[in-house]
């Protein structure tokens, strides 16, 4: 019925401006106090506009033959999704790229590892091996590790190729003489690390059917993963060589000099 | 992508064309981010070519003298900046199904564990 009401005013709103008869006239015995006050302020032509403006705030939602119960009910949704689209788009917000320094280095922090920086040419970071072993836990997983070895791991995010890590979940250290335990981290212990790499796994076919009901889904997935190359592990004693050394070319010429006078 | 602090991209051949649709996100991205992604890659060869009648190509040249070559076509100006950033990430191995995620040469520091190993107590 208010529809209606609206829909009359507007049809007499319109053939006011074709007859070009002041509306006000047309419209008196219906106007609310409010349209009121609005005509009497402004010029014919404001009028018309305030006129519309009125009744688009008078008019109902296009929803017609609605009762009480069925708007509170739209009203509940429409307070739900807001909630919800809030969430999402504060969620979305963290997760863009617009993080500062120091909410990235948390986020690496609580992965278990932090950047140090890019790698200079000056670093003489790639050592020979050493017999040391630590096991360290990025993310949620865990590695036994030495130094040169590669691993692979989820994608970390806010390092570049090329760039120096310390990974400082360490959760065992262990030498050729000795083997320390952490309960459950190691406080001071720290494991460097290198980037080499961002990259894509192989793809991996998701198949999925059922027989007989006529469904079969395809999809393909490539993991995003990171290679890191473990350069050095600190917090144990690492041996000295102690092992004699082959002799030398030097010495080996000598000893025959020595034997020939 | 780098070997022990040695990039591996050497080399990347940006080949577009001028007339073809297919480009216009290639062209956009020649305009807006390729110099910034030469900026930040000092040590790579970028090379644009211009290929009329063909779709949009990036080349990507690696130490290995392996070519990985990705088709750019009807793709935005991020996803072309994204494919590029990839190919600058990664080295030149073929892309096989990892056997295991730890790689090492000594997998053993204190001596292999056997079922006959007395631990002194």
């Amino acid at each position: 019925m208010a529809n209606r009401r609206c829909f009359q005013t507007l049809t007499r709103c319109l053939q006011s401006i074709r007859t070009l008869t002041p509306i006000s006239e047309s419209l008196a015995p219906y106007t609310a106090p409010a349209l009121n006050q609005t005509l009497a302020a402004t010029s014919p032509n404001y009028i018309f506009a305030n006129k519309f403006n009125a009744y688009q705030r008078a008019a109902v939602p296009a929803r017609s033959f609605c009762s009480r119960h069925t708007d509170s009910d739209d009203d509940e949704e429409d307070d739900y999704d807001s909630g919800e689209e809030e969430e999402d788009y504060s969620e979305n917000e963290e997760n863009s790229s617009n993080l500062s320094a120091e909410e990235k280095e948390k986020e690496a922090n609580e992965i278990g590892y932090t950047v140090l920086g890019p790698l200079q040419i000056s670093d003489r970071v790639f050592k020979l091996y050493e017999p040391v072993f630590a096991v360290v836990q990025i993310g949620s997983h865990q590695f036994k590790v030495s130094n040169g070895d590669t691993i692979y791991t989820e994608r970390l995010k806010h390092c570049d190729v090329n760039d120096k890590l310390v990974l400082n979940k360490v959760l065992m250290l262990g030498s050729l003489t000795q083997t320390i335990i952490g309960r459950p981290i190691l406080p001071e212990a720290a494991v460097h690390a290198v980037v080499e790499e961002h990259a894509l796994d192989a793809k991996v076919i998701i198949f999925k059917k059922k027989r007989r009901k006529n469904y079969r889904r395809t999809k393909g997935h490539r993991q995003e993963l990171t290679k890191l190359r473990i350069t050095d592990i600190q917090g144990i004693e690492k041996q000295e060589n102690t092992m004699p050394l082959p002799p030398t070319k030097k010495e080996k010429a000598e000893k025959k000099v020595a034997m020939e006078a | 992508m780098s070997l022990r602090g040695v990039w591996q991209l050497k080399k990347l051949v940006v080949s577009f064309c001028d007339w073809g649709g297919s480009s216009r996100g290639i062209r956009a991205f020649m305009e807006s981010e390729l110099p910034a992604f030469i900026e930040k890659n000092p040590q790579l060869e970028v090379v644009t070519e211009l290929n009329r009648g063909y779709h949009p190509l990036l080349k990507g040249f690696y130490k290995n003298k392996n070519e990985r070559v990705v088709c750019v076509k009807n793709m935005t100006q991020e996803d072309v900046l994204q494919c590029a950033s990839r190919l600058r990430n990664s080295q030149g191995r073929k892309v096989l199904k990892l056997k295991t995620r730890h790689v090492t040469k000594h997998p053993s520091v204190q001596g292999t564990w056997s079922t006959d190993l007395k631990i002194a107590n």
